[in-house]
């Protein structure tokens, strides 16, 4: 029921490029080859330019082919770690690569006769191979990860955006409301002009969706004004105990996730019990956090039929993760005759 | 026409009764808040026209329109209902009569012209497009044109007797009018075929036992084992009675 890990698998295959793929491949020989060209460009044997080239491209070629197939077999494995992990792990093994070849290439420069080649000692060829494909491949790793967590939050803020329309009011709710207040209009025509001021109300909130957070004092009007038109509707068989007292009203709030749950709580909890039911809203401090639980009896034959308010839950799943990374978490409790949502965040106090 | 109208919803029901009493031509005879009650209604009242709320606590719309159709003179059924696109498209697919929330006169009126009576296939084939419940929660049984609705959870088992079909349940034994092969097409998940012609509850099944002639023999919970030739289990279905049972 945890976000968080569900969330890290999802983003995590991005980190890292298919380094299988002949598109990568040829970046990769092409990147080797620059370094090759810088490299040569900077050394002072000047004079022969081509040769020296050749024998540095051939050089790195190798190496960068070598690590290649190293990360390609490596990737998938990388992937399932921490991104800590991953980078440690997979710098370790590129760079013990490296060290081998390097060694490999001295030894079959030197049991060869053409030592020529190489014009350095042993020592300091592999030092300089260790220090230069140690930049290297740092630069490129950290290139891949900024990289990646660019496109993170990209797709992480897209995906917020929609969540935000997707919560909006349930058509379900508007229709029946709008019924509703066609049957006060002859019936009870005070009632119907507050039901239509409290609809308008709700459906400002819900334009105004897309300002990320909300005090909990207008996140909790809203929710009591969505129950007020439930209210109209459903008669007793609705009722809403509100224990919220201990919460500050000042602290923010992703905005409209109060009042989506309890709709979620009285579309598929008490609306579905012929004698309608409690829905239980309470909130504490916990240490920094806030804690609010919001809790609806089902009905027994509907406990089975599981599934109905994912949507919903995976939305608030995301602007929580959005808002508040893993410092938030949004848990589910199910059982035969209630369900449960709780919501974990950090109190923090701000102007909107 | 004689109209009852069925909604868990107060002002939904309210609305309905001021468009039908302002138009005249119709008489509304009751009002339900609930499937169960709107079937007492029906068998009391025999109303010509039942406008039914699709997304009701208990019995839905759909099932609730089920069981209607076992009343000796079944009235016409208009659904109503706020959103359910799905359910909408199988409305339309198998033309059966629906009003939306709001409701509006003219359509109401045109429903109430067109309202015909629905089949228990037309309906069972709406609940599948439109996946309002795939199951009913109740079989229904009727003596002297009263309607008892018996929960499926109570059910022990169904025989199949020729022409009729038997339901032995936690409080007695009825005759329904459903085929077993349609019974066993609706609850094949809680249910298993023991022979041709019987249909058990997995629940209700403590364990197999064999006979001193070397058949197999289903016992109940609660030791109801009397009917002996009726759960003889045949060989044709033991793997399959077996294997559903290891699963459950």
């Amino acid at each position: 029921m945890a976000s968080a890990p569900e969330a890290n698998d999802k983003y995590s295959q991005a980190y890292l490029p298919d380094f299988c793929a002949a598109g990568t491949i040829l970046v990769i020989l092409l990147v080797a080859e620059l370094v090759a060209i810088v490299l040569t460009l900077a050394s002072f044997e000047t004079s022969n330019f081509l040769t020296e080239l050749s024998k540095m491209s051939m050089y790195l070629l190798w190496l960068a082919l070598l690590g290649t197939a190293v990360m390609c077999r490596l990737r998938p494995w990388a992937e399932k770690q921490g991104n800590t992990q991953a980078f440690v792990v997979c710098f370790v093994v590129l760079e013990v690569m490296c060290l081998l070849l390097a060694e490999f290439t001295y030894q079959l420069t030197v049991t060869f006769g053409q030592a020529v080649i190489i014009d350095d000692t042993h020592a300091g060829f592999i030092l300089r191979t260790f220090a230069i494909s140690s930049i290297v491949i740092a630069l490129a790793m950290r290139y891949l990860y900024v990289s990646s967590e660019w496109r993170r939050s990209i797709v992480l803020e897209a995906q917020a955006r929609i969540s935000a329309l997707q919560a909006l009011i349930r058509p379900h709710f508007l229709f029946n409301s709008m019924n509703t207040i066609a049957s006060l209009t002859r019936s009870d025509p005070k009632q119907a002009e507050e039901a239509v001021e409290d609809l308008a109300d709700l459906l400002r909130a819900n334009l105004n969706a897309s300002e990320d957070r909300t005090t909990l004092k207008e996140e909790l009007e809203v929710a009591a004004i969505y129950q007020r038109i439930e209210k109209l509707r459903l008669g007793d068989r609705l009722s809403v105990r509100w224990d919220v007292g201990e919460l500050p009203m000042r602290a923010l709030i992703p905005s409209l996730t109060i009042q989506p749950l309890l709709e979620n709580a009285i579309y598929h909890g008490i609306e579905l019990l012929p004698d309608g039911g409690e829905v239980n809203v309470s909130g504490k401090r916990v240490d920094d956090d806030l804690r609010i639980d919001i809790r609806n009896p089902v009905a027994p034959d509907q406990s089975r039929k599981k599934g109905g308010n994912k949507m919903a839950m995976a939305n608030i799943r995301q602007r929580f993760e959005l808002a508040y990374g893993s410092r938030a978490t949004v848990d589910v409790e199910e059982t035969d005759a209630s369900y449960s949502v709780q919501l974990q965040f950090p109190c923090e106090e701000g102007v909107v | 026409m004689n109209v009852l109208i069925v909604d868990d919803e107060a002002p939904a029901r309210d609305r309905l009764r001021q468009l039908l009493d302002e138009d005249g031509a119709h008489t509304v005879v009751g009002e339900a808040g609930n499937g169960k009650r709107a079937l007492e209604l029906a068998a009391e009242l025999t109303p010509d026209v039942v406008l039914l709320d699709i997304r009701m606590p208990g019995l839905s719309g759909i099932e609730t329109a089920h069981h209607l159709n076992m009343l000796d003179s079944p009235p016409a059924v208009i659904f109503t209902t706020a959103y359910d696109e799905y359910a909408i498209e199988a409305f339309e697919a198998s033309a059966i009569g629906y009003v939306l929330k709001p409701v509006r006169r003219e359509r109401l009126d045109q429903a109430l012209e067109l309202a015909g009576r629905l089949s228990n296939s037309v309906l069972g084939d709406v609940a599948r497009k439109s996946g309002i419940s795939e199951r009913r929660n109740h079989v229904c049984t009727r003596s002297q044109g009263e309607l008892k609705l018996i929960p499926v959870n109570d059910v022990h088992y169904f025989i199949a007797d020729q022409k009729y079909v038997s339901v032995f349940h936690a409080d007695g034994q009825d005759l329904i009018d459903d085929s077993l092969k349609a019974l066993e097409e609706e609850f094949g998940n809680a249910f298993v075929r023991i022979h041709r012609g019987a249909l058990v509850s997995l629940a209700a099944i403590e364990s197999l036992r064999k006979t001193e002639d070397g058949r197999t023999q289903v016992v109940l919970r609660g030791g109801g084992t009397d009917n002996d030739e009726g759960l003889m289990v045949s060989r044709r279905h033991l793997t399959n009675v077996k294997r559903r049972l290891k699963k459950g």
